[in-house]
């Protein structure tokens, strides 16, 4: 099944191997890239930008290009993936730089994502950054891998609407939902630094 | 009465959910208590998962909080806090007003999701 679904993949990861030393790897090939559709709300540029890169990569002489940004766009793009949502995160918020979330069209074409990203970080990355491991794969509509500096969720659509992810980390406090929970109060008798009173359990207070 | 913060989570410790599900914010006579530590010992610290009895029901959760203090350089929180989960993983609910640890980042399990949808961060 791995073989029949990523017969491309293996051969695409192959060439660039079996090929001397001196030909750097390519993110993909650029004639694949014209055909696929192009979509997504990063800042990267479509094919000419790849092809001006890996002529960058090849000049610099097996120099295994970075696993940014940048790749893992160009990476879900031709993963076919769709609504690719990346939103930069300020470094107040110390969580990760960017937060991705994109969309699949099927339970498997977000495991068969979620297992390529994986492969090609452990393709290019060898030895700083530690592992990581892609969670939820016992759910079928939501799976997730944090590579420390980004964050990557793969959804299927029904369940981004449920979740709004985007609303969340653009808008901040003005978001929607949070508006919307009933608002957690102090109880009346609550004295900083004293126990609160034993009839006030959380459940009562609305 | 209320006991002080002895062991942080244990079975029949009174929890305070703090996500924007349904199960956890309707009112109801008894306060959701812990049944169940999924660890070797029965404590549960941040980050564990553990079984909740809400409303007559049996639900996942997980600790984001505890009243006990944990290791240097790591919050304390006044109620222990708990998020809902799924049997799968997913959470419950959809926000979380209350402020979640930074330390779920770094431990092992599957932590992205609930700090996915999490608004504040200690």
């Amino acid at each position: 099944m791995w073989r029949a679904v990523a017969g491309g993949r293996r051969r695409l990861l192959l060439r660039p191997l079996s090929a001397a030393a001196g030909a750097a790897l390519r993110p993909e090939p650029p004639p694949r890239v014209a055909g696929a559709v192009r979509r997504g709300c990063a800042a990267a540029g479509g094919a000419g930008a790849l092809r001006a890169a890996a002529a960058r990569f090849q000049a610099a002489d097996a120099v295994l290009p970075e696993f940014n940004i940048d790749f893992v766009v160009a990476l879900l793009r031709q993963e076919n993936a769709k609504d690719i949502c990346v939103i930069q995160l300020p470094p107040e918020i110390k969580y990760c730089n960017y937060f991705i979330i994109v969309s699949g069209s099927s339970t498997r074409h977000l495991h068969a994502m979620a297992h390529y990203m994986l492969k090609m970080y452990k393709h290019r990355k060898e030895e700083s950054d530690p592992h990581t491991q892609i969670e939820g794969k016992e759910t079928d509509d939501w799976l997730c891998i944090d590579f420390g500096s980004i964050v990557i969720h793969f959804m299927l659509p029904e369940t981004r609407e449920v979740y709004e992810l985007e609303k969340l980390w653009t808008l901040g406090s003005y978001d929607d939902q949070l508006a919307q929970m009933t608002p957690l109060s102090l109880p009346e008798d609550f004295i900083f630094g004293l126990p609160p009173n034993s009839n006030d359990h959380p459940e009562t207070r609305t | 009465s209320i006991t002080g913060a002895c062991r942080a989570i244990q079975k029949l410790t009174r929890v305070r959910v703090v996500d924007n599900s349904a199960l956890g914010n309707t009112p109801y006579h008894r306060p959701p208590k812990c049944i169940h530590v999924y660890n070797k010992t029965g404590v549960g610290k941040v980050g564990d998962k553990i079984l909740l009895a809400i409303k007559g029901e049996k639900k996942k959760a997980l600790i984001v909080g505890h009243k006990m203090p944990g290791p240097t350089m790591t919050p304390r929180f006044d109620s222990n806090n708990v998020v809902l989960i799924e049997d799968n993983g997913n959470p419950v609910g959809t926000r979380i007003k209350t402020p979640i640890p930074y330390i779920l980042r770094q431990k092992e399990g599957e932590f992205s999701k609930v700090l996915a949808i999490a608004r504040n961060f200690v």
